[in-house]
């Protein structure tokens, strides 16, 4: 039976919520106001940030389209572990101690809605067919670096998914590649955490059709002082805080290429 | 230092006949044997028993090479490496990492004893030049010299550390990769992770990157016996996890299933084409209790 693919003309992307509610308000307030006509969100709702249980409402009330990270499958599945494919121990440290808090804090009603969310969606965007995913399309937590994702690979996925468009997350930082014959892999970024740039903002994507797909990656500033606050009222590690004000990451850096790597403080 | 040894491998290759098997499930990293078992050094614990002279396992072929990174290529490949032996041994292997460079994310494993500041030079131009990020990874032991060239050899110690510091000074980012082979001497002090993130930081790394690796029964030390996984070991187990089920490594005389097991008969699973070896890789060595229990593997992360 063939799949029933929704159609729109333009719609907002983010990954990586990572507890951070304040910078998803301002996310939705912002793809709100450029008339967008759907907001998706490609997965890992928790992570470094407070109060877990806080970006469930604000995604179900402006009926945000979701499909689940390695973080939403672990803590829907009770496991012990993030998943998020970290083999450094220094990233391994810090994201346990992110995990276990946002397990603790997350309630049974939220893990049971995350476990219910699918692993991928399709869309029309124009004549754009949309893939998206939230590592990649084989693997959940695949990290696909722009400095590590060779355009050959790009094209299998997109040529054994008879897709157009590669909407992926996970990494946490944004990047978009034009691939021949109108084809278009794209990292949509993070809204949880800066981009290891220096800059606090955070980061979401606009995708409009058109003969040739438009991609903008859009900022967004939000109050990221309060949540810097919130992270270390709830005991969390400084260096969590510290990423937040300063743009710079602290943690889970380890597996970076040696290009994205070069790019940040530590 | 262990005495040079001819075929050493041979001494623990048990068959592969029965052995528990992992199916094939991607093409993820390619590794290429680049110069075989031809190394400067002959590092006491090295596991494909790598030295100077008369390699058991012979260099590649530049065009060998190169028509494993185009069918790499056609097959969706997602990184590379080169590694042997010492791959800065091999006459073309600036070439051979810039046609790598153009199809993936590539990786060098090396002593760090060929790199002075020219190379340094040369590989941070292409670094600079190249679609995707270039890795090299330099082997260290210890932080201690004379611990380090216990195992490695006289000089390793102060020639490595110079490697690093040349490619840091140009711009470049190297991954230390040290084995555990002399951990047990520092017993009660930081761990090795830690301790060689410090070291790093004192040559004035910013951004110290360190890789640790376990210590494998093979190469030059094989012994006879170990166990094996049976079918019992992999129940509820993931063989997924195991980097044989998405690497596969081209050498002289073919190609295997691991980096590890490169030059085996046991592993051989093609003897040319990548794609005829994607089929199960048997588990049949002592060194694969290794992975399933470490959890390890040969790529950067």
């Amino acid at each position: 039976m063939q799949e029933r693919v929704a159609e729109y003309r333009r719609v907002a992307l983010f990954g990586g919520v990572y507890n951070n509610a304040l910078a998803l308000h301002a996310t939705l307030e912002d793809a709100r106001r450029r008339d967008v006509e759907a907001v998706f969100c490609l997965g890992d709702m928790g992570g470094f940030g407070p109060h877990p249980d806080r970006v469930f409402p604000l995604l179900k009330d402006h009926d945000v389209l979701a499909i689940q990270g390695n973080y939403d499958e672990s803590l829907a599945q009770g496991k012990t572990d993030c998943g998020c494919g970290y083999t450094d121990p220094r990233d391994n440290h810090f994201a346990r101690i992110s995990y276990e808090y946002t397990f603790t804090n997350t309630s049974t009603e939220n893990k049971a809605w995350l476990g219910a969310l699918p692993g991928g969606r399709r869309i029309r965007l124009g004549n754009h067919r949309v893939l998206m995913c939230h590592g990649s399309p084989r693997v959940i937590n695949e990290f696909l670096w722009e400095s590590a994702t060779p355009t050959g690979l790009l094209k299998r996925f997109l040529g054994q998914a008879e897709a157009d468009v590669l909407a992926c997350t996970h990494t946490g930082i944004k990047w978009h590649r034009e691939l021949l014959e109108g084809k278009h892999a794209i990292n949509v970024g993070v809204i949880g955490r800066p981009e290891n740039d220096g800059s606090s903002n955070v980061w979401y994507t606009v995708l409009t059709a058109g003969p040739d797909l438009s991609v903008e990656f859009i900022p967004v500033h939000y109050d990221f002082e309060t949540l810097a606050r919130q992270i270390e009222q709830e005991g969390l590690p400084p260096e969590f805080a510290e990423t937040v004000r300063t743009g710079w990451w602290t943690t889970c850096l380890e597996n970076l290429p040696s290009r994205e790597r070069s790019r940040g403080k530590f | 230092m262990s005495s040079r040894m001819s075929l050493p491998l041979l001494i623990n290759e048990p068959g592969a006949g029965h052995a528990p098997v992992v199916p094939f499930l991607r093409l993820s990293a390619l590794w290429i044997q680049i110069t075989g078992t031809w190394c400067n050094l002959e590092c006491t614990h090295c596991i494909n028993a790598s030295g100077p002279n008369d390699p058991w396992l012979k260099p590649i072929a530049p065009e060998v090479a190169r028509a494993a990174i185009q069918e790499a290529d056609q097959l969706g490949v997602k990184e590379i490496y080169f590694t042997g032996g010492e791959p800065f041994l091999h006459g073309e292997i600036m070439g051979l990492l810039a046609d790598a460079l153009a199809v993936a994310p590539t990786t060098v494993l090396t002593n760090g004893t060929l790199i002075d500041d020219a190379m340094a030079y040369r590989l941070a131009a292409l670094a600079r030049g190249a679609a995707y990020s270039l890795e090299i990874r330099v082997s260290l032991d210890d932080t201690d010299p004379e611990k380090n060239d216990r195992v490695r050899g006289a000089g390793a110690f102060d020639k490595a550390v110079r490697a690093i510091q040349f490619l840091h000074e140009r711009g470049l980012l190297p991954i230390v990769t040290a084995t555990e082979i002399t951990s047990h001497e520092h017993a009660g002090g930081r761990g090795m992770y830690e301790r060689f993130r410090g070291f790093l930081a004192g040559l004035g790394i910013e951004k110290p990157r360190v890789k640790i690796m376990p210590v494998f029964a093979l190469g030059r030390l094989s012994r006879d016996g170990g166990r094996r996984l049976t079918e019992d070991d992999l129940e509820s187990f993931d063989r997924g996890t195991l980097q044989c089920s998405e690497s596969r490594v081209v050498a002289a005389d073919g190609v295997y299933a691991c980096p590890i097991l490169a030059g085996l008969p046991g592993a051989k699973l093609s003897d040319g084409g990548l794609e005829a070896s994607f089929r199960d890789a048997p588990l049949y060595h002592p060194s694969c209790v290794t992975c399933h229990e470490t959890g390890m593997t040969c790529k950067n992360g």
